[in-house]
C-alpha cells in the first residue's frame, strides 16, 4: 500500500515543481467559473427564482462546480495514452505494480493539490463577493452527497483511462479527448444546472454518464432530489462505473495482447 | 517506406483535425442551444433579447476563430524559443513579428468562421439592424477588435521571449476573452471596467455587437478605436523591448 | 542454467500499404499484412553469473530477443525459461528478480530527484530499509554519484541520467539484468565508466547480465561470451576469443623500415599486404606472428614494429559478410 502512497506524494511534489503553471491553471479555472457565476447572477436576480433555483441556490451550484471540478475532474491519467504511444508502458509491465492503481494514485495526488487550492479560492471568492450561499446541514443529504462523489471519481477515472487506451491502436489520442471534454462542458453541468433543459432532453441526459460527474452530486447537496431520485441516480451512476470498468478491462486486455505481440 | 510513413502520419493528423473541427462545431451548436434555453426561460438577459444575446456570442466567436485562424503560429512559439529556432528566425529577412503572427493558418478553422459569419447575418436581420451605417460601424469595430486580439498575441509573444512561458499566458488570454461570450454588462463593477478598458475584452467583442444594435454612442466608438490603437502601440513597444533584452541576454 | 531458450521464433505482422492518401484510405478497408521474422528459431542457454553480449546490426533481432526474455513480448513459437519461470506470465515473483534497462526509455520521475524514484522502487519491490541503504550506498560509491542524487532528473546530463536509471533498476538487486544499448548516445569517457560499473556489478553481486549493444567496445571489454544475431538467426555463439580465432586467424604486423630493403628479401617473409617503403604491412597467422616479427628484426634495419590484434569491428563485419542471407 505504501507504494501507492508514494506515487501520490510524488505526483504532489511534481505539481509543486511547476508552481507557476499550476497557479496559472487555477487562475484560469476561477475565471471560467466566475464568468458563469456572473451570468447566473443576472439571470436569477435576488428575490426571484428560475425553475426552483433562487439566487443562493444557483450561486451555491455554480461555485460548487469549482470544488467538484477539483475533486472529480482533476487528473493525471490523461497521460496514459501518450505513455502507451511512446512505449513507456513497458516500464510498468516489468515491475510488480498495478498499472490501474498506479494511475489512480497519481490522480489522487493531483486531486489533493487541486482541492487545497479550490478551497482557498472559494474562501477568497466568498470574502470578496459575499454571495449568500446555501448550506446543507441534513446529514442524510450530506452522506449521499459523499457517496455520489466517490462514484463520480471512479466514473471519471475509468472514462479517462478508456480514452487513453486508444493509444494502443492510434497515435491520435488528443482529438477524441477534445470531443469528450466538449461534451463534458455541457452535460456535466458546469455551465448550467441540467434540469433547466427541456424535459425530453433532460430525461435523455439523465441516462448518460456525464451528468453524474458534477450535476448529480451538487443536486443532492442542494437537497433538491427526492429519496427515490437519489437512489435511482446512484444506481445509474454505479451502473456506468461498472460498465465502463468492464469495458476498460476488456480493451486493456486486447490492447495489451496487440502490444505484446508487436512491442513498441 | 519513408513516404508511406509520412503520408500515413499526415492522414492520421488530418483525421484528428477533422475530429477537432467536429468538436468545435459541437461546442458551437451546444452553446447556441444553451443561450436559447436560458433566454427562453427568462425572456431576456440583462434586457437583451435572444437574438441580441446570440449576436454577442457570435461576435465573440467570429473574432476568436479569425484570430485562431491567422495567429495559429503563436501556439507553436514555445517550441521555437525552447529549441532555439527563434534565433534562426531572427536571422531571416522577413520581419520576425510578422512571421510569428501569420506564419501558419489552418484551413479547418474556415468552416467555423463561415458558420459564425452566416449566423451573424441571420442574427442581424432578426434584430432588424441591417442598415448600412450600423453594418459599417460593426465591421469597423470588428477589425478594431481583431487588432486588439493581434495585440494580445504580440504581448503573449513578448512575454514568451522574456520568460519562455507562452502556453499559460495564451490560455489565460483565451479565458479572459471567453468572458466576452456574454455581453459584458452582466459583470459587476469593478470587474466590468477592468475587462472593458484595461483588458479590453469589452471593446474587442461586446462593443461591435452593441454598435450593430445601435446601442453604442459615438463617443464610445471613438474611445474603442482609441483603446485599440493604444493597445497595439503598447504591445509593439513591449515586443521591441523584449527583443532588445533578449539579444542583450543571449550575447 | 538460469536461462534456457529453445527454438524461439517471433514474427511480426507488418501492415502494408500503398503510398499516398488513396493508399491510406484503401488500407482502412482492406489491410495487407506481411510477416516479418524478427527472431527465427534460436536456441541458447545461459549459466548463472554469466555476462553475455548480444551483438548484431540494427533490426537483427537483439531487442526482440531481450523483450521475449523479459516477458514483454509473447513468442510466436518456442520455449523460454528464465529462472524456471515462463517470462510472459510476468508473475510478481519473476518480476522481482529481473530488471530491463533500455537506453532510450526512462522510468525516472522527470521533475523529481532520482532518490524519489529509488524510494518508490524500494516499496514496489518490497526492499527492506537495511538492504536498501546498503545497496544504495554501494551503488552510489561504484557510480560516483553522491552529489547528484538530490538533483531533479531533468537537470542531469544524459550520462548522469543513465547512471540513475541503472541505479533505479538495481534497487531490488535483480538476479538477471537485461541491458539494451546501455551506452547509447554517451560520450566515450562515460561509456567507459558505465562498462566498468557493469562488470563490477556482475562480479560483486553475482548477477547474470545480458547486454545488447552495437558498440563493439562494450562487448569486447565486458563479455567473455558473445552471441551474434543477424536476420533473426544466431550466427555465432561462443567465446569472444574463439570468434577471433575462427574468423580472423591473422595478426597484422606493421613495420617502419629504417633503410631500404630488397623486395625479394621482403617477399620471403610471407603474405605482404602492403609494401611502400618505408612502410611494410604483413598479415600472418596468429601462431607465426612472433617468429615472423623476430625474423624481421633480425634481417632488416627496423625503426618501429607493432603487432596488432585484429579489430573486433573487422571481425564482426567479416562474420556478417560470410553469413549473408
Amino acid at each position: 500500500m505504501k507504494k501507492y502512497y508514494l506515487v501520490a506524494r510524488n505526483t504532489w511534489d511534481e505539481v509543486l515543481t511547476y508552481r507557476a503553471s499550476f497557479v496559472m491553471w487555477r487562475v484560469r479555472s476561477v475565471i471560467q467559473v466566475l464568468t458563469i457565476y456572473f451570468l447566473w447572477q443576472v439571470v436569477v436576480p435576488p428575490g426571484k427564482a428560475l425553475l426552483g433555483y433562487t439566487q443562493p441556490l444557483i450561486a451555491t451550484y455554480i461555485l460548487g462546480t469549482l470544488l467538484l471540478e477539483s475533486i472529480v475532474l482533476s487528473s493525471r491519467s490523461y497521460i496514459v495514452g501518450s505513455e502507451i504511444n511512446n512505449g513507456n508502458l513497458m516500464n510498468f509491465l516489468l515491475r510488480p505494480i498495478n498499472y490501474f492503481a498506479y494511475w489512480f494514485s497519481r490522480d489522487l495526488g493531483d486531486k489533493a493539490m487541486n482541492i487545497c487550492f479550490s478551497i482557498a479560492e472559494l474562501t477568497i471568492i466568498f470574502l470578496i463577493l459575499r454571495p449568500s450561499l446555501f448550506i446543507q446541514t441534513d446529514i442524510f443529504y450530506l452522506s449521499f452527497f459523499i457517496v455520489s462523489i466517490i462514484l463520480s471519481i471512479f466514473l471519471y477515472f475509468f472514462i479517462n483511462f478508456l480514452l487513453g487506451l486508444i493509444g494502443f491502436w492510434s497515435p491520435e489520442i488528443w482529438a477524441p479527448r477534445f470531443i469528450f471534454i466538449t461534451l463534458l462542458g455541457f452535460f456535466a453541468g458546469s455551465l448550467f444546472p441540467l434540469d433547466i433543459l427541456p424535459d425530453t432532453i433532460y430525461n435523455i441526459v439523465k441516462f448518460l454518464p456525464f451528468s453524474y460527474l458534477m450535476f448529480f452530486p451538487i443536486k443532492i447537496y442542494l437537497g433538491q432530489l427526492s429519496f427515490m431520485e437519489i437512489i435511482s441516480g446512484l444506481m445509474i451512476s454505479a451502473f456506468w462505473v461498472f460498465a465502463i470498468y468492464g469495458l476498460v478491462k476488456i480493451v486493456w486486455m486486447k490492447g495489451l495482447r496487440s502490444y505484446t505481440a508487436y512491442g513498441k | 517506406m519513408m513516404t508511406g510513413m509520412v503520408s500515413q502520419n499526415a492522414f492520421v493528423s488530418r483525421f484528428g483535425a477533422v475530429l477537432f473541427l467536429i468538436g468545435k462545431l459541437i461546442r458551437f451548436s451546444f452553446f447556441m442551444f444553451f443561450l436559447l434555453v436560458i433566454t427562453s426561460r427568462t425572456q431576456a438577459i440583462q434586457g437583451y433579447t435572444l437574438w441580441q444575446v446570440i449576436l454577442f456570442y457570435l461576435t465573440f466567436n467570429l473574432i476568436d476563430s479569425v484570430a485562431q485562424f491567422f495567429l495559429r503560429e503563436v501556439y507553436r512559439f514555445r517550441n521555437y524559443i525552447v529549441s532555439g529556432d527563434f534565433d534562426y528566425l531572427l536571422t531571416k529577412p522577413v520581419p520576425v513579428l510578422f512571421r510569428l503572427l501569420f506564419g501558419g493558418s489552418d484551413v479547418l478553422d474556415i468552416p467555423v468562421i463561415l458558420l459564425s459569419a452566416g449566423f451573424i447575418f441571420v442574427a442581424l436581420s432578426n434584430i432588424g439592424s441591417l442598415a448600412v451605417g450600423n453594418l459599417a460601424i460593426y465591421l469597423l469595430l470588428l477589425i478594431n477588435g481583431f487588432m486588439i486580439a493581434v495585440s494580445f498575441h504580440i504581448l503573449v509573444l513578448a512575454i514568451g521571449v522574456l520568460t519562455t512561458e507562452v502556453d499559460n499566458t495564451l490560455w489565460l488570454f483565451r479565458d479572459l476573452t471567453q468572458m466576452g461570450r456574454f455581453p459584458i454588462d452582466i459583470y459587476q463593477n469593478p470587474l466590468r471596467s477592468i475587462i472593458t478598458f484595461i483588458i479590453p475584452v469589452g471593446v474587442m467583442v461586446t462593443f461591435p455587437a452593441k454598435a450593430a444594435m445601435g446601442l453604442l454612442s459615438f463617443n464610445a466608438i471613438l474611445i474603442s478605436l482609441f483603446v485599440g490603437a493604444i493597445f497595439l502601440y503598447v504591445s509593439i513597444r513591449f515586443w521591441k523591448f523584449s527583443l532588445k533584452s533578449y539579444s542583450s541576454a543571449s550575447s | 542454467m538460469i536461462i534456457s531458450v529453445s527454438h524461439l521464433s517471433k514474427n511480426f505482422q507488418v501492415h502494408q500499404k500503398d503510398p499516398g492518401l488513396v493508399g491510406s484510405v484503401k488500407s482502412l478497408f482492406a489491410r495487407k499484412y506481411e510477416t516479418v521474422k524478427a527472431v527465427d528459431d534460436i536456441s541458447f542457454n545461459i549459466e548463472e553469473g554469466e555476462l553475455i553480449g548480444f551483438i548484431g546490426p540494427n533490426g537483427a533481432g537483439k531487442t526482440t530477443t531481450l523483450k521475449c526474455l523479459s516477458g514483454l513480448l509473447y513468442p510466436t513459437s518456442g520455449k523460454i525459461s528464465v529462472m524456471d519461470f515462463n517470462p510472459y506470465n510476468r508473475k510478481p515473483e519473476f518480476l522481482r528478480q529481473i530488471s530491463l534497462v533500455m537506453g532510450q526509455k526512462n522510468q525516472l520521475w522527470w521533475d523529481l530527484p532520482a532518490t524519489d524514484t529509488f524510494l518508490l522502487n524500494k516499496e514496489i519491490y518490497g526492499v527492506e530499509d537495511k538492504k536498501y541503504n546498503e545497496i544504495v550506498g554501494e551503488l552510489t560509491k561504484l557510480l560516483d554519484v553522491k552529489d547528484i542524487l538530490k538533483i531533479p532528473v531533468k537537470k542531469l546530463s544524459l550520462g548522469q541520467r543513465m547512471k540513475m536509471e541503472l541505479m533505479a533498476s538495481l534497487i531490488h538487486n535483480p538476479k538477471v539484468l537485461f541491458l539494451d544499448e546501455p551506452t547509447i548516445g554517451l560520450d566515450v569517457l562515460m561509456q567507459k565508466k558505465l562498462r566498468e560499473f557493469i562488470r563490477e556489478y556482475n562480479i560483486r553481486f553475482k548477477a547474470t547480465v545480458i547486454l545488447t549493444s552495437h558498440y563493439m567496445q562494450d562487448v569486447e571489454q565486458l563479455c567473455k561470451r558473445v552471441i551474434i544475431i543477424n536476420f533473426g538467426k544466431i550466427i555465432f555463439d561462443g567465446l569472444l576469443n574463439s570468434l577471433v580465432e575462427k574468423y580472423s586467424p591473422h595478426k597484422r604486423i606493421k613495420v617502419m623500415l629504417a633503410e631500404y630493403a630488397d623486395p625479394k628479401q621482403v617477399y620471403k617473409l610471407g603474405k605482404i599486404s602492403k609494401f611502400e617503403y618505408p612502410e611494410l604491412i604483413l598479415d600472418v597467422p596468429n601462431k607465426k606472428a612472433n617468429s615472423t616479427a623476430a625474423a624481421i628484426l633480425k634481417n632488416f634495419q627496423v625503426e618501429d614494429i607493432t603487432i596488432e590484434d585484429p579489430q573486433i569491428e573487422d571481425v564482426i563485419a567479416k562474420v556478417y559478410a560470410e553469413n549473408k542471407r
